[in-house]
């Protein structure tokens, strides 16, 4: 199978950018230039995405280095997008690294939450709590709501159903999910019983 | 949408009508910058001067909320000034260069003669079969007189032979109704006739009344917009939320697809009705149908009345012609996928395993509803997946105050959320609050990998580039962890009926994790008997497998209904279908990365995929002429060649995918070609595009109707002044007997005389939603630092209020206070004789603890929860307000 | 390489800001400090920051104007307000630390933070009032900091970094001649569309800019300069013969360019020239503002920790 010159899963290390089209009108071939030690992209490793904003589906290109972010940028290959990204979809490597005002390294995000909190009954806090015991601790509140409220069967119209329906429980979201993420989530809910399922689609 | 973002580039006319492009799809900007420098004619029709209307040639403004007598009036003027001067000639002589009407008589169900009591009476403004009991219609009168009828041939060698056999459940087979017509449009009853008639009160004076545009402006759009329904032209519709967020915005919608038929545009390049769907995935969402009563792939939910079995959803689904009578293999193949061994012809494949919603009843459980139920006690366990309903669902404050009713709430997201945080917003006090609240970090993007579709309907593949950072988790992972655990508890406690849980096939692990790619396998469907789950996947050289097997479908046409099949979502099939390298979705059509367009029309086949079967524009019969020669012969997308008998289509012919039914398998196996017929809406029963239809609840024609909070005190185009049976209707007396009335504090209507102002809420480019995301990133909390109200400086000096001033902003639900934007791109317009202001406010700020401004609330804390009574989507872009200098 | 340059159509240009953030992206550049502390407060206008700052390179303008005999009956012009990358470039020549650069490959200005010295002197010497300081941890003066035409990614095969992302296509790179050849075509578009103001901006201006652009409504619509002109210090800088006092008639001329510009630099509006050390100095400060035997950076920054305000920069300074 013939793949285009970005690689599917990356690209060759130490060789991002080099290569790359202007994608302009004037034919100006690449330059071939050896990447130097100030380069940004120097031994990155390319991974194409796309974005996480409205639904133009732009291609990006993470380049990676040492397993970390370095930069995001919209992919040149990609027919839609041509390599442009608007202002939110330019700015997505800031979801997980942004610069320090005052030291200007770069940083992980200082308003993303990365560990789970729990906030108990009439709490002014979050407090902070393990995977583990939040798995649980969900699960169980699952499982007392719905065995609470659950209908298995119903009459209609004078007709006896197997409705096997929950009530007790809504779930919200799925258009920010990858779509086999969409489909184990709404596979869960509508096991357990859930009508009031319901995502941004609605809105 | 029916076409994709490189397709406007070969549009002739653009028209932006509640949408803004350029600022919230920037995507778009490209290719209808192509369009426009070729010479498209750019229209921007907006409550306010966009920089969408900036990159325009004639802007138009319009209140907010006066849509569909924007259409109406179009309507009747292409009929007044293009189609009834054009029709004689052409059914004389065959002459057509300023209107399609082989189109309009072909492909669209024009010509077809209503039941003979539809009627509509503007005295009421009410359609025929209203009930006023139930406040619904019924809509039998707005259905097609039949000719005759034509059963399935399910003999031997018949069309459907399929349908009888073993291991295809029982059900009733349907029966063709061929309707009456009148291909001469002349019969006072056919549609042509019907909707001429009732479109006749939409003159454009009117439309100017209702809507406060200058005469001239209208006119100047009207006459544009027409040079678009010459045969080879293209119009493209592109709308987003400013058309669906209405108390009637399916209607809109449908005026929309109404129009685009009217003017011939559907299914040519450069055409169609553009949904720029605004969620990075929520055009995946909807296909997966995570919505109350829809399954995947466009298929309905079980329920307690139609759907109320297995056989009676096969009775009640299946259409008597056209694609959609395969819906059997669609049906019994996710069923298969759902539960895998478990699904058995004997238990109707666990149908009745499905919850089945209640439809008897009248209720709704979509999310405006849901905020009712949870304060009634009903709902009290609660998952929020990436959404934010404490600062974008309409009344929000109300929306607070109920979650507090919740027992437990779950709230999985990159940030601390207004939903996650509820209880500690500045209008509520934690300490009274009882609501056990988590919140679990989710990987980004860019942390994990899979599949997302865009608007176009391209389905393409995420790798992941980094492991999330610190204790953040897939989405998939998230939703494994939990999935496990219950299982767990129900298979060692038992509990109110197990087996929809136990019985459920999940068994997409890799290596023993839990791994994306076994779904795609069940996203793209498989063949049962020679796929092995059992044995647990194991990873092998080169994307194939080392354990276990899994036997790919190549596409949708392979299903079956006898259970030899499963497939998750029928619509994708094809998408990953390359079994010799399950593991690498770079070896699937999904990851093809080939960006040579040789259609010259921007088709890109080769990249990616686009549902259904790869194709690129949909409804693409209608882009030939009843010969099968494209309208213009250098827009072609399909090409039925008279020599070789045969459909030209694909990639190598520059070509797209037929998206109608272009040949048929005999019974001995052979192929053979389909002539050209008139055939061009498959998915439709009929086969043909509706100008009428009897499918929505609220009237078989677009109809104007006020906003719920309108500046006038009668509708000026009919009796009745909001739509019959919009959700959340509140009723005289308060009480909720029907289904979708809200309490009073869940809607609080304002009056005119109190709130004057007109509001509409929308987005600007620099951020998004509710700002989750965008306010975590500095370069844009700086690009645009705060929530807006933009304002006329008429309005602003009648106010006394200057550029940068804090304003109030209030109505009966809420006050917030935001920044005064005072600027020319808005105009008072003139209704029904008197100024009108309109206002309109950003609402990506708030009180959540993320960069830029805050707010004390949110500026949807003045939205009532009101929407629309066939999606169920809120009223956001038309309500009442004040405003005051803070 | 032939001569580059980044096209700017302002009839494509939908005001998105991607290439504002993108800039600070690609360039790490924080946000809200630095530069401009209150640019994370929103103050009623979609221009924001409201200028270019030591923290922010580029940055998009907004001008809404009425136009009565437009069907619109209004105009709203973007504009982008960075580096022009002049070829006549004032900023380089004054520059006493030759802190500024031409990139000789592809025509951009360029800069390098380490050897500026903090003096702002390019400020004022640039027409375009571009150049500005970002107080960096561990300098004790603001140092320059401004668009330097991405020019490590031009050399690695890409775009600048605001091009790249651009998504409605209105910027371009690419050989300046064919830059130019596109301006002139998109500008024949927009005057049969009745834009009768639209111009080429960059051709000639400067002795030409590395930064073309298309002017949908004319130049002062889009904020633009009409006639540029270097300033009064470059003027000086050029004349060979000795000038001593009274060189009024010159800041005259050059303060034509200079009054409407700079913000926030230190104005050295009177000059001399020293004819025997061929040093220029500030009249009023005494301070030498280009010296004249173009020494290294180090022995440059000796003799300025001479000089009164430089005083700060002891012997024992960074290097």
């Amino acid at each position: 199978m013939e793949l285009s010159r970005r690689g599917f899963l990356k690209g060759a290390a130490g060789a991002a950018g080099v290569g790359m089209a202007y994608g302009l009108s004037s034919a100006a071939p690449a330059l071939a230039v050896e990447a130097s030690e100030e380069w940004k992209l120097v031994n990155t490793e390319e991974y194409t995405n796309i974005c996480c904003y409205c639904a133009g589906g732009c291609g990006s290109l993470c380049s990676v280095r040492d397993g970390e972010l370095i930069n995001l940028e919209g992919d040149p290959d990609h027919p839609v997008n041509e390599g442009g990204l608007c202002p939110k979809g330019a700015t997505m490597f800031q979801l997980r690294n942004v610069v320090d005002p005052k030291t200007r390294e770069v940083t992980k995000s200082k308003v993303r939450q990365t560990k789970p909190l729990v906030r108990r009954p009439n709490s002014t806090k979050w407090e902070p709590i393990s995977w583990e015991d939040a798995v649980k601790e969900i699960a169980l509140k699952v499982k007392a709501t719905r065995d609470k409220g659950f209908v298995e069967t119903e009459e209609v119209n004078g007709k006896q159903l197997t409705v096997n329906r929950c009530e007790s429980i809504a779930s919200l979201g799925g258009s920010q999910q990858n779509s086999e993420e969409e489909y184990l989530i709404l596979k869960m809910m509508r096991a357990l019983g859930i009508v009031a399922i319901d995502n941004q689609a609605r809105v | 949408m029916t076409t994709h973002w490189a397709d406007m580039q070969n549009a002739d006319v653009i028209l932006n009508i509640g949408s803004n492009s350029a600022e919230n799809h920037p995507v778009s900007s490209k290719w209808l910058n192509k369009a426009h420098e070729k010479g498209a004619i750019w229209i921007v029709v907006d409550p306010r001067y966009t920089r969408t209307a900036e990159m325009a040639d004639i802007y138009c403004p319009i209140r907010s909320g006066t849509d569909i007598a924007f259409y109406g009036g179009l309507y009747n003027y292409m009929i007044e000034n293009l189609i009834e001067p054009g029709l004689y000639e052409y059914m004389t002589t065959g002459k057509m260069d300023k209107y399609n009407f082989e189109y309009l008589i072909n492909y669209t169900n024009a010509s077809y003669i209503l039941e003979k009591d539809y009627e509509f009476d503007p005295e009421t403004g009410l359609f025929s079969g209203w009930d006023p009991e139930t406040e619904t219609y019924n809509s039998h009168s707005w259905h097609y007189e039949t000719d005759h009828e034509e059963p399935w041939d399910t003999s031997a060698g018949g069309a459907y032979a399929w349908a009888v056999k073993d291991g295809v459940p029982q059900f009733e087979k349907p029966v063709l109704t061929v309707p009456k017509m009148d291909k001469t449009l002349t019969n006072p009853r056919c549609v042509y006739q019907v909707f001429k008639q009732h479109y006749s009160r939409y003159t454009m004076e009117k439309v100017c009344e209702v809507c406060g545009m200058d005469i001239e402006d209208l006119r100047t759009v009207y006459a544009a917009w027409c040079t678009s329904c010459a045969p080879g032209k293209a119009g493209a519709i592109l709308y987003a939320l400013g058309q669906t967020q209405h108390t009637y915005g399916a209607q809109n919608t449908r005026a929309m697809s109404v129009l685009q038929l009217l003017s011939g545009n559907v299914g040519v390049p450069g055409g169609g009705v553009c949904a720029l769907r605004g969620e990075p995935n929520v055009q995946g969402a909807t296909d997966m149908g995570m919505l109350v009563n829809e399954q995947p792939a466009y298929l309905k939910w079980a329920n307690t009345t139609d759907r109320d079995s297995l056989a009676h959803w096969l009775e009640s689904q299946t259409y008597s012609d056209g694609y959609y009578t395969n819906k059997p293999k669609f049906m019994v193949s996710a069923l298969k996928e759902w539960y895998g061994d478990n699904a058995t012809v004997k238990n109707d494949y666990g149908y009745d395993w499905w919850p089945k919603v209640p439809s008897h009843d009248g209720s709704d459980w979509t999310e405006m509803s849901s905020f009712e139920k949870m304060k009634d006690g009903t709902i009290q366990g609660y998952f929020a997946w990436g959404m934010n309903p404490c600062h974008s669902a309409p009344n929000s404050s109300n929306v607070r105050r109920s979650m507090a009713h919740l027992d437990w709430n779950v709230v999985v997201d990159q940030v601390i959320t207004e939903t996650a945080s509820f209880w500690d917003a500045p209008d509520m006090d934690a300490t009274q609050i009882g609501t056990t609240c988590y919140f679990l970090p989710c990987a980004l993007i860019y942390e994990k990998p899979g599949t997302i579709l865009n608007s176009g309907r391209w389905m393409q593949w995420r790798y992941q580039a980094v492991e999330p950072w610190d204790e953040a988790k897939p989405d998939y992972e998230i939703c494994d962890l939990l999935w496990r655990e219950i299982c767990r508890l129900y298979a060692e406690e038992g509990g109110a009926n197990p087996d929809p849980i136990l019985k459920m096939k999940w068994d997409y692990y890799l290596d023993g994790k839990i791994d994306p790619r076994p779904v795609s396998w069940a996203l793209n469907g498989y063949r049962v008997k020679s796929s092995d789950w059992k044995s647990g996947f194991e990873s092998g050289a080169n994307g194939a497998l080392a354990a276990g097997n899994v036997d790919l479908l190549a596409g949708y046409s392979e299903l079956g209904a006898d259970g030899s099949t499963a497939c998750g979502m029928w619509i994708y099939s094809g998408f990953y279908a390359n079994s010799a390298a399950p593991l690498d979705p770079a070896q699937q059509a999904i990851g093809r990365r080939n960006n040579k367009d040789t259609s010259g029309l921007g088709l890109y086949s080769d990249w990616a995929f686009a549902w259904p079967n790869n194709r690129r524009i949909i409804y693409n019969r209608a882009s030939a002429d009843m010969q099968g020669q494209p309208w213009a012969p250098d827009k072609a997308l399909v090409k039925w060649d008279k020599k070789a008998k045969k459909w030209l289509s694909g990639y190598d012919n520059g070509l797209d995918i037929p998206d109608f039914a272009a040949s048929k398998t005999l019974a001995d196996g052979t192929v053979q070609a389909i002539e050209p017929n008139n055939k061009a809406f498959f998915m439709l029963w009929e086969q043909n595009g509706r100008l009428e239809s009897y499918g929505m609840v609220d009237g078989p024609l677009p109809e104007h109707y006020e906003p719920f909070e309108t500046p006038l005190s009668e509708n000026l185009l009919n009796g009745r002044l909001n739509s019959p049976c919009f959700l959340g209707r509140p009723s005289a007396d308060g009480n909720k007997e029907l289904g979708t009335m809200f309490s009073l504090e869940s809607t609080r209507r304002g009056s005119a005389d109190e709130f004057p102002i007109v509001a509409t809420t929308y987005s600007v480019t620099e951020h998004w939603q509710t700002g989750g995301q965008t306010r975590a990133c500095p370069a844009l909390v700086e690009a645009f630092p705060g929530d807006m109200i933009e304002m006329s400086p008429e309005l602003a000096a009648e106010k006394g209020i200057g550029n940068g001033d804090k304003v109030r902003v209030w109505n009966k639900r809420a006050s917030v206070v935001v920044t005064a934007v005072v600027t020319k791109r808005v105009r008072p317009l003139t209704v029904n004789g008197k100024t009108q202001h309109l206002v309109g406010m950003t609402h990506h700020y708030s009180w959540g603890k993320l960069y830029g401004n805050t707010l004390q609330g949110a500026v949807n804390d003045l939205t009532p929860n009101v929407g629309d009574p066939n999606s169920q989507t809120p009223e956001y872009k038309a309500f009442l307000v004040n405003i005051e200098k803070a | 390489m032939t001569e580059k340059a980044m096209l700017f159509d302002t009839a494509r240009c939908t005001a998105c800001k991607g290439c504002q953030v993108a800039c600070k992206c690609w360039n790490n550049l924080p946000s809200g400090d630095g530069g401009c502390a209150d640019s994370m407060d929103f103050k009623g206008v979609y221009q924001n920051p409201a200028d270019i700052n030591g923290t922010t390179r580029l940055i998009m303008t907004f001008n809404e104007f009425e136009a009565p005999e437009s069907q619109k009956r209004m105009g709203w012009a973007f504009g982008r307000r960075s580096c022009q990358h002049c070829t006549d470039a004032g900023c380089v020549q004054i520059c006493p630390a030759g802190a500024l650069f031409r990139d000789e490959e592809t025509g951009m200005i360029t800069h390098d933070a380490n050897k500026c010295v903090g003096c702002q002197y390019c400020s004022t010497a640039c027409p375009y009032d571009v150049p500005r300081y970002d107080k960096l941890a561990g300098r004790p003066d603001p140092v320059i900091n401004k668009c330097y035409g991405c020019v490590d990614r031009i050399h690695n095969g890409m775009a600048p970094a605001c091009v790249t992302t651009c998504q409605p296509g209105a910027l371009q790179f690419g050989d300046r001649d064919e830059m130019i050849r596109l301006a002139h075509e998109a500008v024949d578009r927009l005057q049969a569309k009745g834009f009768t103001d639209a111009c080429v901006y960059g051709e000639e201006e400067m002795g030409g800019l590395h930064v073309i652009q298309v002017l949908k409504y004319g130049i002062e619509d889009h904020g633009q300069v009409a006639n540029p002109k270097k300033s009064v210090l470059n003027t000086v800088h050029d004349y060979t013969a000795p000038v001593v006092g009274g060189i009024a008639g010159l800041v005259f001329l050059g303060l034509a360019g200079m009054t409407a510009l700079s913000a926030g630099a230190e104005k050295h509006d009177q000059v001399i020239y020293n004819p025997e050390t061929t040093d220029t100095l500030d009249m009023n400060t005494g301070a030498v503002l280009k010296h004249g035997d173009g020494q290294g950076t180090k022995s440059f920054k000796q003799y300025m920790s001479q000089v009164p305000i430089f005083k700060k920069w002891g012997e024992d300074d960074h290097e």
